[in-house]
C-alpha cells in the first residue's frame, strides 16, 4: 500500500471523541504532504477554542509517526479558511443522524 | 495560522486543578441535600429563612455551585477564551482558603449564624482570589467577545454578592443593621441568582451550545441585547430595593424576563443550526433548565405584580433548584468525562484506540438520573404550593437520593 493510502488510513483511528468520528470524514485534514520520510499535515478543528485542539492534533501527530519508514511529521492547524459542515463525509452525516 | 510545534496551544490547565474544585462541590452537593431532610417541615411551610436552612442553601449554592462554577472556570476560560490560566499556583491556593472558607461558614451558619461573620471574611478571600485569578487572565485574551462580557460581569457581581454577604453576616454578628437587613439581603438574592450565576450561565452556554450540538452559521448578535436587557432589569431591580417601589420591582422583573426570553429564542436559532441531530442526554438536561429558567422568570414576574412573597419564596427556591443546579448538574456530567479523558487518555491517541467522551459514564443512569431530577422538582413546585409536608418530605427524599446518585455517577468516571 502506498504511504497516502496508508497515512490516510491511519488517520482514521483519530476521532473527535466528543462526536466519535474521525478526523479525515469529519474533514478537518486541509493537505497532507508526504516527502522522504517527512510529512506536513494542514488541518483544522469544528470551531476555534475547542477544548480537544491539542489532544486532536497531538493524536495527528502520533498516527502518522506509526507508519514505518516516516522519519518526522509535522502537524499545523489553521483557522483560515474556517471548517464548514459541508467538508463532512455522507459517513460523518450519518454518524450525526442525517438521512434517518 | 498557528503552528503546533510543539503541539500545545499552552493553554491547557493542570487537570488536578478543575479536578479539586469539582470533587468538592459533588460532596458539598450530596450534604446538603442531607442536611435539607432535617429541615422538611419548615420548608414545606414556606419557612425558608431559618440557619440550618441557611447553612444547607449555602453549602448547594457555595459548596457545589460555586465551587463547580470556579472548577469549570478554570477549564473552560483558557480554551473558551484562548488564553492560560493567570496564575494555577495561586489557583490552588485559591481552592484551599475557599473550601475552607465554604466549611466554616456553613458550619458557622448552622451552628451560631452571630459567629458567621469571621467565617465569612474567609470565603470573601477566596472569592476576591478567584476574581482577582480571572481577571487577570480575562486582561490577556487577545480579541474580547460577548461572551468575555458575560463573564466579566458575572465576576463582577459575584464580588458584589459576597460582599452583600459579608455585610448579613456583620449584621447578625455586631447586632445592627436591622433598618437595612431587608434591602442587603435583596441585593444578596439579586446579585447571587441574576448577577453571577445567571450571567455566567448564559456566558457559558454561548460556547457550549454551539460546541455540543455542532451548530454553525449562526449570528451572535442577539447576545447584545440579552446583556442589555438582563443588566437593565439587575439595575431597575437593585434600585426598587432602595426606593422601596413595587413599580420599579415588577418593571425589573420585566426587563429580567425580557432578557431571559431573547436568550431562549437565540438559544433555539442556534440549535436549529446545529448538525449534531441527537443531542446528548446531559446536554439536553442543560436545556431543560433553560426551559425551566424562562418558566420561573415569568412566574417571579407575575408574582411580582400580584405582591405574593410566599410565591416569590417558592419560585427562589424552584429557580436555584430548576435553573441554576440543573444548568450546572447537565454541563457537569460532560465537563467531569472530558476532564477525566483527557487526563487518561489524550496523550494515546493516535496510538490506540480510546473511548469516545459518551463512553466514559454510564448513559442509561444518567438518563435515569436526569428524569428524575425533572420529576423531582414537579414534585417540589406542587408540594411548595399546596404547602403538602408529606409531598414534600417525599421530593426531599428523592432530591437527596439523587444527589448521592449523582455523586456515584460523577466517580465512576475515574474508573474509565
Amino acid at each position: 500500500m502506498d504511504v497516502r493510502k496508508l497515512a490516510i488510513q491511519q488517520l482514521k483511528t483519530v476521532l473527535d471523541p466528543e462526536l466519535g468520528i474521525n478526523v479525515v470524514d469529519l474533514g478537518l485534514i486541509y493537505d497532507l504532504k508526504i516527502e522522504d520520510g517527512h510529512i506536513n499535515v494542514l488541518m483544522t478543528l469544528t470551531t476555534p477554542g475547542c477544548p480537544l485542539h491539542d489532544s486532536i492534533a497531538r493524536g495527528v501527530k502520533r498516527a502518522l509517526e506509526q507508519i514505518d519508514g516516516i522519519r518526522d511529521v509535522r502537524v499545523q492547524v489553521t483557522w483560515n479558511p474556517p471548517w464548514t459542515p459541508e467538508r463532512m463525509s455522507e459517513e460523518a452525516l450519518r454518524q450525526l443522524g442525517h438521512f434517518s | 495560522m498557528s503552528n503546533v510545534f510543539p503541539t500545545r496551544t499552552g493553554t491547557e490547565t493542570d487537570v488536578r486543578l478543575p479536578f479539586s474544585f469539582i470533587m468538592f462541590a459533588v460532596l458539598a452537593f450530596a450534604a446538603s441535600q442531607l442536611m435539607l431532610l432535617g429541615a422538611i417541615p419548615s420548608l414545606s411551610s414556606g419557612a425558608f429563612r431559618l440557619p440550618f436552612v441557611w447553612a444547607a442553601a449555602h453549602l448547594a449554592l457555595l459548596g457545589f455551585a460555586l465551587m463547580t462554577a470556579m472548577g469549570a472556570m478554570y477549564q473552560l476560560v483558557p480554551v473558551a477564551f484562548l488564553t492560560p490560566i493567570w496564575s494555577e499556583r495561586l489557583g490552588f491556593w485559591q481552592f484551599a482558603v475557599t473550601a475552607a472558607g465554604i466549611v466554616a461558614f456553613a458550619v458557622s451558619l448552622a451552628a451560631a449564624p452571630n459567629r458567621a461573620f469571621l467565617p465569612s471574611l474567609l470565603l470573601l478571600l477566596g472569592i476576591i482570589l478567584f476574581v482577582w485569578q480571572m481577571a487577570m487572565t480575562l486582561r490577556k485574551q487577545e480579541t474580547k467577545n460577548v461572551m468575555t462580557l458575560f463573564v466579566a460581569t458575572s465576576l463582577l457581581f459575584l464580588l458584589l454578592t459576597a460582599a452583600a454577604g459579608g455585610l448579613l453576616a456583620f449584621h447578625f454578628f455586631a447586632a445592627k443593621g436591622a433598618n437595612s437587613h431587608e434591602v442587603v439581603f435583596g441585593l444578596h438574592v439579586l446579585f447571587g441568582l441574576c448577577g453571577w450565576f445567571t450571567l455566567l450561565i448564559i456566558g457559558f452556554s454561548y460556547k457550549m451550545a454551539p460546541m455540543f450540538s455542532l451548530a454553525h452559521g449562526f449570528s451572535l448578535r442577539p447576545a447584545r441585547y440579552v446583556y442589555a436587557l438582563y443588566i437593565s432589569g439587575i439595575a431597575v431591580a437593585f434600585a426598587s430595593l432602595f426606593l422601596r417601589s413595587h413599580a420599579w420591582l415588577a418593571a425589573g422583573a420585566a426587563l429580567l424576563m425580557s432578557g431571559f426570553v431573547v436568550f431562549v429564542w437565540h438559544i433555539r436559532a442556534i440549535l436549529q443550526k446545529r448538525m449534531k441531530k441527537t443531542l446528548d442526554r446531559p446536554f439536553r438536561f442543560s436545556l431543560s433548565a433553560i426551559v425551566i429558567g424562562l418558566a420561573l422568570h415569568v412566574a417571579a414576574f407575575a408574582a411580582i405584580v400580584v405582591g405574593s412573597g410566599r410565591l416569590l419564596g417558592i419560585i427562589v427556591y424552584l429557580f436555584i433548584v430548576g435553573w441554576i443546579l440543573f444548568s450546572i448538574i447537565g454541563y457537569l456530567l460532560k465537563i467531569v468525562p472530558f476532564l477525566w479523558w483527557t487526563h487518561r487518555y489524550s496523550e494515546k491517541v493516535g496510538q490506540q484506540n480510546v473511548p469516545t467522551l459518551k463512553q466514559m459514564m454510564n448513559e442509561r443512569a444518567v438518563t435515569v438520573q436526569c428524569r428524575l431530577w425533572l420529576i423531582a422538582l414537579a414534585l417540589a413546585a406542587v408540594a411548595l404550593a399546596v404547602a403538602s409536608v408529606p409531598l414534600f418530605a417525599i421530593t426531599q427524599v428523592l432530591l437527596a437520593g439523587l444527589s448521592v446518585a449523582f455523586a456515584g455517577t460523577i466517580l465512576t468516571v475515574f474508573r474509565k
